[in-house]
Order: structure tokens, then C-alpha cells, then sequence
């Protein structure tokens, strides 16, 4: 058994990081919270995944924008790219064909272009335009939701204490873990800020949101 | 902490009908990625290459080969996932070009400064910043890449593994490893050594 829990742990261990950035599979991401929910080396060390994170995306190097001459010679390269330039080719046909017979082909082609106009205009329909009336129901956004644990002998009035500021409201839970879902109210304070009040309550062992 | 990975115009549907446009030589949606990738790409080649202008002549080989290769995503994959990955290559051969070109013209390896030339507002430079450069600089290119895919990029190791044409779990060991190096080198970071 004691085999087993650490094997367990070794896996979660390695799961962490991609807890942190909110990318694990349902079934991995319950693995993960089950297993942290009691562990408390798994806890630490997903704190410093995440501390880890937010240092990567800190040092980030601020990228510039595209300047449009550099996007304009990679288009003038596209041709070149595809390995059969168009325009070279047409380039090449023409330089073949003697100078009597490329007039009359010309000729011939501003025709064509002429018969075909009206045919174009009939063919490019516009795309369907998108509808909304008045009377159209307004779907609201589901809240976000975050997992918590709150610690052994936390009361009932605590833990509505811990929610109470945050207007979070019980929506599931708990789980034979212990871990309770929390339905906070969409746009109000910002997840992180919900997070750091959970966090730094002693009643609450474990909070995370639910990707 | 978010994923990076989209932009709020851009989702992986959007994208992948992007790439389906290109496939048939659209070149305003080809135009399209270029302004949806272009800072991804470059914030990943540069921490790569770190050279601004190789960066650039990188990112648009990059471009080029999803113009050519369009047809070829398959969508079993994200968009974002298929081209990282034509990324990752690419910059591993400039960074095999660049140590060929070194050793031929037996010229100094030093690090191209942060600042100085280059596209304008390139870079705003902070002091933790550089730390952890420095700490990241001290990894292998393959741990590197791995931590700046997952935390930077927001990547799933499934999908890593895919950019980077290894197993699964290889890009665990690999994170595994940065994990540690990481902790000796920033202590602040790191709360336990124990595993």
C-alpha cells in the first residue's frame, strides 16, 4: 500500500506543472486535487510550479509587432515557395509565344473576362449575415468555479464566514475527499484575488479553480 | 495563470480554418496567422535563438513552411501544435547553422545583448527577469524548451511531446529535471528539494 501511495505521489509530482497551467485531462486533474488535498509536499511544490510560471511569463520578452515591409516581402516569397511560381510560369509561357499570336491571346482572354463578369457577380453571394434581435435571449455566463478543502473542524459559520466576502456560494461537495466546489458570481472580484482571500484563510487547506 | 497559447480573436476552430484556407492558397488568411502567430513565435524563437534578426528570418522560414505545408495538418492536433512544432525544428537547425557558422569563423560565443539593436521596443529588461534567465540559460535547450512551452505557451506535455517529436515521458523527465536545476539555482523559487 505504502508502495502504491508513492508511486502515486511520484506520478502527481510529475503532473504538476501542467496542473499549474490548467492542461490536464479531467481524469488527471481530479488525480492531482485528490492527491494534494492531502499531501502537503504536492501543495508546496504546486505553489512553486506556479511561482515558477508566473516568473516565466514575467521575464517573457516583449515581442514587436510585425512591421508590414517584413509582411510584404514574406508574401512576395509565397509564389516562390510553392515551388511552381504562377507568375513565373505565365511569365515564361509568354516570353514563348511569338508577338502576333500574344495579342490575339489577350484579345481573346479580355473577352472571356467580359463574358464572364456577370457570372462572377451572381456567384459571390455575400456570406450570411449574423441576426441578433432584441427579443433574443441572453444567455448569462456561468460564474467560475473553484475547488476547495477546507481544513479538518472548520464549522459550518466559518466556512460561510470564508465565503461570505467573496459571494461565493456552495455548488458541490464534498467529494469522499472533502473537496467542495465553490460557484462564485461572474464579474465580480478577479480569480486571483478570490484565490489569494481563500489562501490565506486558516480554514481552507486547499483552493483552486476549476479549468 | 492562463494559457498564452490564443489570442482573444483567435481559437483553435478559427485557426484551423485558417489553415484550411491556406491549404487552398488564400493568401489573406494567410496574412491572418501571420498577425495571429507573429509574437508567439517570435517570443518563443527569440528565447531560442536570441538573436532578434535570425529570430525574424526564422519565423518567416516558419511561415513559409506552413504556406507550403498546409494541406498536410490533419487536425488531429491544434493548430498551434502542429506550428510550434515546424518552430521548434526550424530554430534547432538555425541554432546548428549558427554553431557551424561559429566554429567555421572561430568567433567568440558571447551572448548578444539584450538591448541595443534591433526590431524597435524590443525588449523591456527586469531585474528578476534576469535571473531567471540566467537560471533557464543554465538548462539544456530540451529542459529549456519544455518549461517555456508549458509556462509560457501554456502547452498540454501531450502536446509538447508532440512538438517536439519525443515520448510523453520524456518531456515529464525533461520537466522533472528543470524542476530540480531550477530549485539549486533560485532558492526563492523552489520550497522543497524532496520529491
Amino acid at each position: 500500500m505504502k508502495q502504491e501511495d508513492e508511486r502515486l505521489h511520484q506520478r502527481v509530482w510529475e503532473l504538476l506543472p501542467w496542473y499549474a497551467n490548467g492542461t490536464l485531462g479531467d481524469t488527471e486533474r481530479r488525480t492531482v486535487e485528490e492527491h494534494a488535498a492531502r499531501c502537503e509536499r504536492c501543495r508546496k511544490e504546486l505553489e512553486a510550479c506556479r511561482q515558477l510560471g508566473e516568473a516565466v511569463q514575467t521575464a517573457a520578452v516583449e515581442a514587436p509587432t510585425p512591421h508590414p515591409a517584413r509582411l510584404a516581402r514574406l508574401m512576395d516569397r509565397l509564389d516562390e515557395a510553392d515551388g511552381s511560381p504562377l507568375r513565373a510560369r505565365l511569365r515564361g509561357l509568354l516570353t514563348a509565344t511569338p508577338k502576333p499570336v500574344r495579342w490575339v491571346l489577350a484579345g481573346q482572354l479580355a473577352a472571356l473576362l467580359l463574358l464572364a463578369a456577370p457570372l462572377w457577380t451572381l456567384l459571390r453571394t455575400p456570406p450570411p449575415a449574423e441576426f441578433k434581435t432584441l427579443s433574443d435571449p441572453v444567455t448569462v455566463a456561468a460564474g467560475p468555479q473553484v475547488r476547495v478543502v477546507f481544513a479538518d473542524g472548520a464549522t459550518e459559520r466559518q466556512i460561510r464566514d470564508v465565503l461570505l466576502p467573496i459571494g461565493g456560494q456552495l455548488a458541490g461537495g464534498p467529494s469522499p475527499l472533502g473537496v467542495y466546489t465553490v460557484e462564485l458570481p461572474e464579474g465580480r472580484d478577479p480569480l486571483p484575488v478570490v484565490l489569494r482571500h481563500l489562501r490565506s484563510r486558516a480554514e481552507v487547506s486547499f483552493a483552486e479553480p476549476v479549468r | 495563470m492562463s494559457r498564452t497559447v490564443s489570442t482573444p480573436q483567435s481559437t483553435p476552430e478559427s485557426e484551423a480554418a485558417l489553415l484550411r484556407r491556406i491549404a487552398a492558397k488564400d493568401r489573406r488568411a494567410f496574412e491572418a496567422l501571420y498577425h495571429a502567430y507573429y509574437r508567439r513565435l517570435f517570443a518563443y524563437l527569440f528565447k531560442t535563438i536570441r538573436r532578434p534578426e535570425l529570430s525574424e528570418e526564422v519565423l518567416d522560414d516558419v511561415m513559409l513552411a506552413v504556406w507550403t505545408g498546409a494541406a498536410g495538418f490533419d487536425g488531429r492536433s491544434r493548430p498551434s501544435t502542429w506550428i510550434f512544432g515546424i518552430a521548434y525544428h526550424k530554430a534547432l537547425k538555425a541554432l546548428a547553422r549558427q554553431d557551424r557558422h561559429k566554429a567555421e569563423t572561430d568567433e567568440v560565443d558571447g551572448e548578444e545583448p539584450m538591448t541595443g539593436e534591433g526590431p524597435e521596443g524590443l525588449l523591456v529588461r527586469r531585474e528578476t527577469a534576469d535571473v531567471l534567465e540566467r537560471a533557464l540559460r543554465a538548462l539544456s535547450l530540451e529542459q529549456r524548451t519544455v518549461v517555456e512551452l508549458t509556462y509560457y505557451h501554456g502547452f498540454a506535455y501531450q502536446e509538447i511531446a508532440n512538438i517536439m517529436g519525443c515520448p510523453v515521458n520524456t518531456v515529464k523527465t525533461r520537466m522533472f529535471h528543470a524542476r530540480r536545476r531550477l530549485k539549486e539555482l533560485l532558492p526563492g523559487l523552489g520550497v522543497s528539494r524532496a520529491v
